[in-house]
């Protein structure tokens, strides 16, 4: 039922990443996840990416509030770093426990890079309408 | 040329031109003699003198000891006598200020001069006028009182005066100004400069800007409220205002005048409530700020043990299922400290009374040190303290325990790898403050990056068991609600510095 090969999981919360692995595997998507702690390794390993020629990943779980780096900065410069592959198109999804309308607000400034703001615990019907 | 005359041919026609001349004169002209004997006489009064004085021809006749006793208030008359005879003996001219109480006319304030010179038979003559000084006597008066009303109205309201002449760079300080700077209480003339200097360096700019605003007309006066330096090397606030109050034709100011008011008891408070205020702005987008992560925290773990539960509900793998117990568990505990955390913030935001005493410092970071003995040596950690023996600090007991432990278990665990750990703990004082200072040589923060959020639980959001930015916040309020202040200097693989300021 899958759209999407290449998926990074970017969040500091192991416990989510462990949700993620088992709501994959149970639901039968068959995708290929990378898991993140903060947006700083994930920008990192986009950048060894595009330096090595590589493909973008085709989907983003991104979390708001991470230590070193976090949802917001990691939009800034990923918006930099995808200029040097600009025909690749990556969707991201915000993945975040905060409903603070400042959050929510922010999230609609950053609606040409992000294509749906989800609210924790991600449900059954999250997931149907991402892939 | 002395005098001039009127060419007059016949003796007939200067007699008739000095008769009119003395006669009709509208100025008070006379001239009296004292005899040898002592006797007192008018040898001429001219018309206008028995107009004014009413005198009748008998009066003009009579001892004019008499007529002028009679004219002369008594007060008066005893000066007037000493001052003619005065002038009689020693023959110089006479100048004298009397009052006389006429009828339709009342009090009167008059001034007489006159040439005083001997006759031959050893008379002694008096040729001289007299002036209705009453006006001149009443205006002197009414400015004699209003100065006094002024001065009394200065004194009670304890303002200073000044007055600059533009000119020479002179001002005139009342002494109440010489008072608020502490210099000897008495009116002073100094050059505008010594003022100038005394001036606080950081108020000189807004201070000249208010006088040349209105030197160039812009305001209708000066105003200004500057620091100055009194002698005591101490600042005060003092309120200048002031007016020119003569311009030059071309507009230069002449001469300005103002006022000195000493306003530092109103600037301090004003200090203070700026002060408590910005402490309250601060600590109430800190609780803003909470609020969200506490919602944002219960979300995740509660969120996390729902869907955990869910997973186990329909799994058969035993292996899993024990995964998902163990995250069950670090969730649970995960959700208790967010909730723990949430109750002490709650507690010192909501008691009202925080119960300060007077503390002996080194006792309680013995204390500090013994809880975290364990850690210390597991680090190899080396103590520094430089808190002298006796000092002691007004704080609330749980609170200085809590900030000890949190600055102290924070550079133990954030120590570099690189080297043996040090931490330092040193004490000084200001005027109203005690200030410890917490330094280590660890990893340091990345203030560029993190300073904003440092105490305002960023590292919250760090779902490890032990985030700094919880105990930086909790810790930052209880040092607050305790009426100091906490401030940090770090840089990234040095060390960090914490300063708590204590208020005494």
């Amino acid at each position: 039922m899958t759209k999407f090969k290449d998926v990074f999981v970017i969040d500091d919360d192991q416990i989510f990443h462990f949700i993620i692995r088992k709501l994959f595997a149970k639901n039968n998507i068959e995708v290929n996840p990378s898991f993140y702690l903060n947006g700083l390794e994930a920008i990192e390993e986009i950048q060894e990416k595009i330096t090595h020629g590589l493909d973008l990943p085709d989907l983003i779980l991104l979390d708001i509030n991470m230590p070193i780096m976090d949802g917001w900065q990691f939009l800034d410069e990923f918006r930099k770093t995808r200029k040097r592959k600009p025909d690749e198109k990556t969707i991201i999804y915000l993945v975040s426990s905060s409903d603070s309308q400042s959050d929510i607000n922010k999230a609609k400034e950053y609606q040409d890079q992000v294509k749906d703001y989800l609210f924790k615990p991600m449900t059954l019907d999250d997931l149907k309408k991402i892939f | 040329m002395e005098t001039y005359y009127p060419d007059l041919k016949s003796l007939e026609e200067k007699n008739r031109f000095y008769k009119k001349l003395l006669f009709q004169s509208p100025d008070l002209i006379f001239q009296f003699t004292i005899s040898n004997s002592g006797k007192l006489s008018f040898s001429f009064l001219s018309k206008s003198v028995v107009t004014h004085f009413n005198l009748t021809s008998e009066e003009k006749n009579e001892d004019a000891f008499f007529v002028l006793k009679r004219k002369i208030i008594p007060d008066d008359f005893n000066a007037f006598l000493l001052s003619i005879h005065h002038c009689k003996n020693l023959l110089t001219p006479w100048t004298h200020e009397f009052r006389a109480m006429l009828p339709g006319k009342g009090l009167r304030w008059y001034k007489g001069i006159a040439t005083v010179e001997s006759t031959e038979d050893g008379d002694v003559d008096f040729y001289g006028k007299i002036t209705d000084i009453t006006q001149y006597k009443e205006q002197e008066l009414r400015l004699k009182l209003s100065e006094e009303r002024f001065q009394f109205a200065l004194e009670a309201s304890s303002e200073g005066i000044w007055d600059y002449d533009v000119k020479s760079q002179k001002v005139f300080y009342s002494s109440q100004s010489m008072k608020m700077l502490e210099f000897e209480e008495e009116d002073t003339i100094d050059s505008i400069d010594k003022w100038d200097d005394r001036v606080h360096s950081e108020d000189k700019e807004r201070y000249l800007t208010d006088i040349r605003r209105h030197i160039d007309n812009t305001t209708p006066y000066y105003e200004n409220a500057q620091r100055v330096l009194t002698k005591s090397g101490e600042y005060k606030w003092i309120l200048s205002r002031g007016k020119i109050i003569e311009r030059d034709t071309n507009g230069n100011p002449l001469r300005i005048i103002g006022t000195h008011t000493d306003i530092s008891a109103q600037k301090e408070k004003e200090q203070e409530l700026i002060k408590t205020v910005e402490i309250i702005g601060a600590q109430n987008s800190r609780l803003l700020n909470f609020a969200h992560i506490v919602s944002h925290n219960l979300r995740s773990h509660s969120g996390n043990i729902g869907m955990l539960l869910n997973m186990i509900a329909d799994e058969n793998d035993a292996a899993f299922i024990e995964e998902s117990f163990a995250h069950l568990r670090s969730s649970s505990n995960a959700l208790s400290q967010t909730i723990d955390h949430l109750k002490e913030l709650v507690e010192i935001q909501t008691e009202l009374i925080h119960k300060k005493e007077n503390l002996h410092l080194n006792t309680y970071l013995n204390k500090t040190l013994n809880i975290l003995a364990e850690e210390i040596s597991k680090n190899k950690v080396v103590i520094k303290n430089l808190i002298p023996k006796e000092e002691t600090i007004t704080f609330n007991p749980a609170y200085l325990e809590s900030v000890l432990l949190n600055f102290t278990s924070n550079a133990i665990r954030y120590s570099h790898p690189d080297r043996t750990p040090v931490i330092s703990y040193s004490l000084s004082a200001s005027q109203t403050q005690k200030i410890l200072e917490i330094k280590d040589n660890g990893l340091g923060i990345n203030l560029e990056r993190h300073g904003k959020k440092l105490f305002g639980m960023y590292k919250t959001f760090h779902k490890h068991q032990d985030s700094r930015g919880i105990g930086l916040f909790i810790t930052k309020n209880q040092i607050e609600a305790m009426g100091g202040s906490v401030q940090v200097n770090s840089q990234v693989g040095v060390g960090t510095t914490f300063k708590i300021y204590f208020n005494d």
